[in-house]
């Protein structure tokens, strides 16, 4: 006899068993009960990047007038592209919310399995690109200010101004390398959190795309 | 949510509840880790209920939100690695052709069933659920020739894993 066919028979016989048996009166508490289901903590995260993000951003701004001069300095004294910068930001900002909370919306448990993991791996897209678009950024702006740095600082200026062409070049690659390497922790970091929350939905849709070929 | 949603909701979960056991029984290994999983599909049953229509039967729906969350929404909790494994199910075959090759046979085919990987244990699920191959391809969204040509691969993985 198959195997199957032989497990088939004693599945259908011996699979009620009474001693597992649930009442009505346990399961109206347990409908009480909050979802620890992926979708959830992936919302809660993405909320966390969000606001990660903005207060990282905006808190320095706000909190300090002497930054708030410095970096209109930096614009070379013109407020008005420093404020359209921060409009681009929370621009983005709210294309990225407005996608995700879309992309959430679409996510329902009656999907069949291949869509639901589909659906629920496209969220994750939306947050890996908020994510690479603000280590971008951050590239640009630490490099920026680093530029700015050497150029007008009254600190610093004064002692890279000693240097030659090569010693020059020697401080630029150093200070792009470790620009880069911060970023890339960061990314890393990013890397980690997603891969060892995502591992089985990542195996198990790979597992479903693999039959189609 | 109304009250009377909410009951019928209980009435039909009660009454099918042996759906979500199984599935739970497949996809954990030890009591508390079924409780659990129980719990997680209760609750997405439910936020999932107002949406459900009466057109699907009651069942066929639970099968692929029960499935969908074990495959998919849960996250296996902390407490239940490492505990005990629990025998799968009590193999008492009450026939008259009860012989005890029959049982060994029977244990050694769960416990290959466990080995199998999360796609593999759904399909066999279905299977073993009588499910045919139209419904196994919609639950999980493959063709019903790649549902097939699964299904053959994975009968021949269990016997390769009875029989190494």
């Amino acid at each position: 006899m198959d195997e199957l066919e032989l497990l088939k028979k004693d599945w259908q016989a011996n699979s009620a068993r009474e001693d597992q048996k649930i009442s009505s009166k346990d399961i109206y508490p347990m409908m009480q009960k909050k979802s620890s289901s992926i979708v959830k903590t992936l919302f809660y995260i993405s909320i966390a990047e969000l606001l990660f993000w903005i207060i990282l951003n905006s808190y320095p701004y706000f909190a300090s007038a002497e930054y708030r001069a410095e970096l209109t300095a930096m614009y070379g004294g013109n407020s008005m592209i420093l404020l359209a910068i921060t409009v681009f930001s929370y621009a983005i900002i709210l294309t990225f919310v407005y996608l995700l909370y879309k992309t959430y919306r679409t996510i329902t448990v009656t999907d069949n399995a291949k869509k639901l993991m589909g659906k629920i791996l496209k969220t994750r897209k939306i947050i890996k690109y908020y994510v690479i678009y603000n280590l971008v950024m951050a590239f640009l702006s630490i490099s920026f200010g680093l530029y700015y740095s050497v150029y007008n600082n009254p600190e610093i200026a004064p002692q890279f101004a000693k240097f030659n062409d090569k010693q020059m070049f020697v401080a630029t690659v150093l200070m792009v390398l470790f620009t880069g390497i911060f970023v890339l922790v960061f990314w890393v970091f990013y890397r980690l959190i997603y891969g060892i929350l995502l591992r089985r939905l990542n195996r198990n849709y790979k597992e479903l795309k693999k039959l189609e070929v | 949510m109304n009250k009377e949603l909410e009951n019928s909701f209980v009435e039909l979960l009660e009454k099918h509840q042996n759906i979500v056991h199984k599935v739970c029984r497949l996809y954990t290994n030890n009591q508390d880790a079924h409780n659990d999983l129980f719990q997680e599909i209760t609750i997405q049953l439910w936020k999932a209920y107002p949406k459900f229509r009466g057109d699907a039967k009651f069942s066929t729906w639970m099968y692929r939100v029960g499935l969908n969350t074990a495959i998919t929404l849960y996250r296996k909790s902390k407490r239940t690695i490492k505990t005990q494994e629990f025998e799968l199910v009590s193999f008492k075959i009450k026939s008259e052709d009860y012989d005890d090759t029959e049982e060994q046979q029977l244990k050694l085919l769960y416990k290959a069933v466990h080995q199998l990987n999360d796609i593999e244990k759904a399909l066999v699920f279905l299977y073993l659920e009588d499910k045919n191959y139209s419904e196994i391809s919609e639950t999980l969204g493959i063709s019903e020739v790649n549902a097939r040509v699964k299904m053959n691969r994975v009968k021949k993985k269990l016997r390769t894993i009875l029989n190494p």
